[in-house]
């Protein structure tokens, strides 16, 4: 098999080419849904506060670490977006806001409920410029409802939810995933509702209002727990790394690290009894079985790994029809072959930043997604967004600055700025 | 009218039926197989008014069978009965050659396919992508499979004939490998600090919503250009790219990212800690805000033990701080707790909030509220509880019309309606198993 060269993927066309999107959102949930949609081909304005920027994310390096100047925290939700520095408290800075708002397809925010309206850029007045514009407001319970109040966090959102305590070991503690999923998962089927909305506008002109709660979506996608809850009147426990519904579906520990199997249909379980050895579990076969006696063979899987290696239980899988991966962390994933090959482990030189990684899945073979750049300093496009897409004058540009409408990074806080030794011009997608 | 009684008024899921759908042009062919990553991306497309023709063998699919403890409702799992909604359920044998014939009859008419079988395994029965879009160069093709349709793996997988199953793809993810709790917190049993999966099948939820984004974009393409495209995803790959700066991270620095149990690593306290009758949400990282924490507790001393954010954030004493504040919070309720964090006044900002078991969040009013959870009667299943939609929108909300249907429930009227058969004709079928 042949892969495509980035110069390839480049050669490709944008899915969102000419689509614009305004947003106006922290931390990650937000910023996550524009970034998928920016990696297509969308134009996206990042807004934030002059100064320090999105504070909340910004400072978010694993014990205090910036590299570069970069904030790891920003950066895995940040990609191919021009960033802003607008003070929305200005009466000038809402204006900046209108006048983009005017000419964007999609406006993101994920501020408390109502906040943008109150402020005078909420949907009820932004529809009154532009019609057609999608307006997707994101947050913890929604917009309304008796717990919209409730300010969120992602770990709030996975707790609140159950989700934390349906994960881990029954003798153990319930644990949460260290990613923040409830702002992940949220961003990535905001961004689906985005497009469907998009789509409809294409046939009939309309723009809308889309309310997504975070908190709703981690509990839509608790597949069987309400349903089981409902009917057995009993508590969905903790089943370590056992699937109780797919049986079997596990993670073992091996002698050299641990490794995922799984066989649910009769043929692929008669492979995994094959390769085990163990022609008396070949009683298990009919599945409905097997759901029962679930316990028993997974005792049996995770007694046969423990004194085996990965290699071995691999090739066992190869030949039985079974499926396998290691568990892999960080560095197996970067260095390994398969991802790279196929771009999922995408390389490349940040223009400002050097030579960067992200991870990549959005393989559509006409119109790929792709990383331009990674985040960007406070205030770093200004002039990009103001000059090529407000069309502010040069003397305009100047005077939002002086009165400090818009404004740059903060020199003390060093994950807002350009990387030390910045050249003053390096990165700039417009220069005066 | 106040923002919030607008938002309702404008978005309330009860109204749904007086409103248009956005999907109601689109005809979606879902053949997975054994795969709820393929069976959530067309609940997506569905809810918001695909029609979504799901193809199953004749004898229904593995999914109907995955279950937890052998839980079935007349032959059809808990899980597969919340994902069927809104969908046309057909029968066909596709590793037949008539069959195969006929889900190209049916993949002409159709706007997209989407399919969760072992790489090549389409192909070798001439439906790959290839053989498809020669019929109808309209149709979006989305092949969803843990290890991809190209690279090493997935020639391994093609060979082996590897299924798509969410603890692989979580494993193959990187994502167990920072989920669970450390080596170094010895409170807890041996076998339970491990990598651990996700309880729920995520690896399966972000394909499915990976492949509902894309399928979403290249529809808005085909509008352009007039023709589909081939998508291939891989949950894996997709619950990759939710796992934070994990990647990112290392390629700068080198360092792995570990798991850190109930942990922030960038943020201490940022955490759960456990309490007299389960967990709580504390958050109280930057120094005014733990100095506040520790003044609820009444452990000022903890401010001089560990004054800054690194020293907090450093591994090993992050977990000896739990270990402190348990000793406060391992005594109250969460309750208590709770309203204890309320009612402090002083300077800095800290939050608690409780961790709920499924039996509690199922009470919760909010979810009913917005429809998030929906009970539903219908036969043959009876009384049931399914999520609903987590998003409402005012011009084009997406609704669930019914819940599942049975095993080729609508043959007849698909056959009828798709491709002119009649009932002699599906019968004849049914009689060589073909439906």
């Amino acid at each position: 098999m042949t892969f495509r060269s980035m110069e390839e993927l480049f050669e490709q066309g944008e899915a969102l080419k000419g689509v614009r999107i305004l947003d106006i959102t922290r931390i990650i949930l937000g910023p996550w849904a524009s970034t998928l949609l920016a990696e297509l081909g969308a134009e996206v304005v990042h807004v934030e506060i002059p100064g320090a920027g999105d504070l909340l994310i910004r400072a978010v390096g694993p014990q205090g670490q910036f590299p570069r100047n970069i904030s790891p925290g920003m950066m895995c939700a940040s990609a191919n977006k021009y960033y802003l520095a607008v003070d929305l408290h200005k009466p000038e800075g809402l204006d900046l806001i209108k006048r983009l708002a005017a000419s964007s397809d999609i406006i993101m925010e994920n501020f408390k409920p109502g906040t943008f309206d109150k402020w005078g850029i909420g949907y009820r007045q932004l529809r009154e410029l532009n019609a057609g514009i999608v307006y997707l407001s994101m947050q913890g319970f929604g917009n309304w409802g008796s717990l919209a109040t409730r300010p969120s966090y992602d770990a709030y959102a996975q707790g609140i939810t159950g989700l934390a305590e349906i994960t881990g070991f029954p003798d153990a503690m319930g644990v949460k995933s260290s990613a923040w999923i409830g702002d992940f998962l949220s961003g990535t089927v905001a961004a689906f509702y985005t497009m469907a909305a998009l789509y409809h506008r294409k046939r009939t002109g309309k723009g809308q209002f889309i309310d997504l709660s975070q908190a709703e979506v981690l509990l839509r996608c608790m597949d069987w727990t309400w349903l089981y809850g409902f009917l057995k009147k009993k508590r969905r426990e903790r089943f370590g790394n056992r699937d109780m519904a797919v049986v079997p579906s596990c993670i073992v520990r091996v002698e050299d690290g641990f490794v995922a199997l799984a066989g649910f249909s009769e043929a692929e379980f008669e492979g995994l009894c094959l390769a085990m050895n163990r022609p008396d579990l070949l009683v298990y076969k009919p599945i409905e079985q097997r759901l029962v006696e679930a316990e028993t063979i997974y005792e049996a899987i995770e007694t046969w790994a423990r004194t085996r290696k990965t290699g071995e239980i691999r090739e066992l899988g190869e030949r039985h029809g079974f499926a396998v991966a290691q568990v892999m962390n960080v560095k197996d994933l970067h260095q390994s072959p398969h991802f790279n090959q196929r771009h999922s482990i995408w390389k490349f030189d940040d223009p400002l930043w050097g030579d960067l990684c992200y991870p990549m899945a959005l393989h559509l073979a006409d119109t790929p997604g792709r990383i331009r750049w990674s985040m960007r300093p406070v205030g770093f496009d200004n002039e990009y967004v103001l000059r090529k897409m407000v069309g502010c004058s040069a003397a305009e540009v100047a005077a939002l600055y002086e009165n400090g409408v818009v404004g740059r990074w903060n020199e003390q806080m060093a994950f807002t700025k350009p990387p030390v030794g910045w050249d003053g011009q390096q990165g700039l997608l417009f220069r005066e | 009218m106040d923002w919030m009684t607008w938002a309702r008024e404008n978005t309330d899921p009860d109204q749904a039926s007086w409103k248009p759908e956005a999907l109601s042009d689109v005809l979606v062919l879902d053949c997975s197989t054994g795969s709820f990553a393929g069976l959530y991306a067309s609940s997506l497309l569905a809810e918001m008014g695909a029609r979504v023709i799901r193809i199953e063998p004749p004898e229904g699919d593995l999914a109907r069978k995955m279950t937890p403890f052998g839980e079935f409702i007349q032959g059809t799992g808990l899980p597969y009965l919340i994902e069927g909604r809104n969908k046309e359920h057909i029968t066909l044998d596709r590793g037949q050659s008539q069959g195969a014939t006929i889900l190209k009859a049916l993949a002409k008419k159709a706007d997209v396919f989407i399919e969760t079988s072992p790489p090549g395994w389409m192909e070798a029965h001439g439906l790959g992508y290839a053989a498809l879009s020669e019929l109808n160069p309209r149709l979006v093709y989305v092949a969803l499979n843990t290890f991809g349709q190209s690279g090493e793996l997935s020639d391994t997988a093609k060979k082996a004939s590897w299924h798509c199953y969410d603890t692989v793809a979580q494993a193959l993810s990187g994502f167990v490998s920072t989920t669970g709790i450390p080596e170094s917190m010895t409170a807890f049993p041996e076998h339970t600090r491990v990598p651990t999966r996700m309880g729920n099948w995520m690896g399966w939820y972000a394909g499915g919503a990976f492949a509902g984004l894309s399928v979403m974009t290249a529809l808005y393409v085909r509008d352009l250009t007039g023709r589909g495209q081939f998508i291939d995803i891989s949950p894996a790959e997709a619950l990759m790219c939710l796992n934070n700066y994990a990647l990112h991270f290392y390629h700068m620095t080198g360092q792995v990212i570990e798991r850190p149990g109930n942990i922030e690593p960038a943020a201490h306290p940022y955490c759960y800690v456990r309490c007299k009758d389960g967990m709580l949400f504390l958050a109280g990282y930057a120094d005014p805000n733990w100095k506040a924490l520790c003044s609820i507790i009444d452990r000022m001393d903890l401010v001089d033990a560990y004054p800054t954010v690194k020293d907090r954030t450093d591994p090993q004493k992050a977990i000896e701080i739990i270990a402190e504040i348990e000793k406060f919070t391992l005594q109250q309720t969460r309750e208590e707790l709770v309203a204890l964090w309320l009612a402090y006044k002083g300077p800095g900002v800290t939050v608690a909030g409780e961790i709920l078991k499924p039996e509690e969040t199922i009470e919760l009013e909010h979810w009913y509220e917005r429809r998030a959870l929906v009970k539903i009667t219908e036969a043959p299943w009876g009384e049931l509880l399914i999520q609903g939609t987590p998003v409402k929108m005012s011009e084009t909300p997406p609704r669930i019309k019914w819940v599942c249907r049975k095993v080729g429930a609508d043959n007849e009227y698909v056959y009828l309606d798709l491709l002119g058969y009649s009932s002699n004709k599906l019968a004849q079928l049914k009689g060589q198993g073909v439906v």
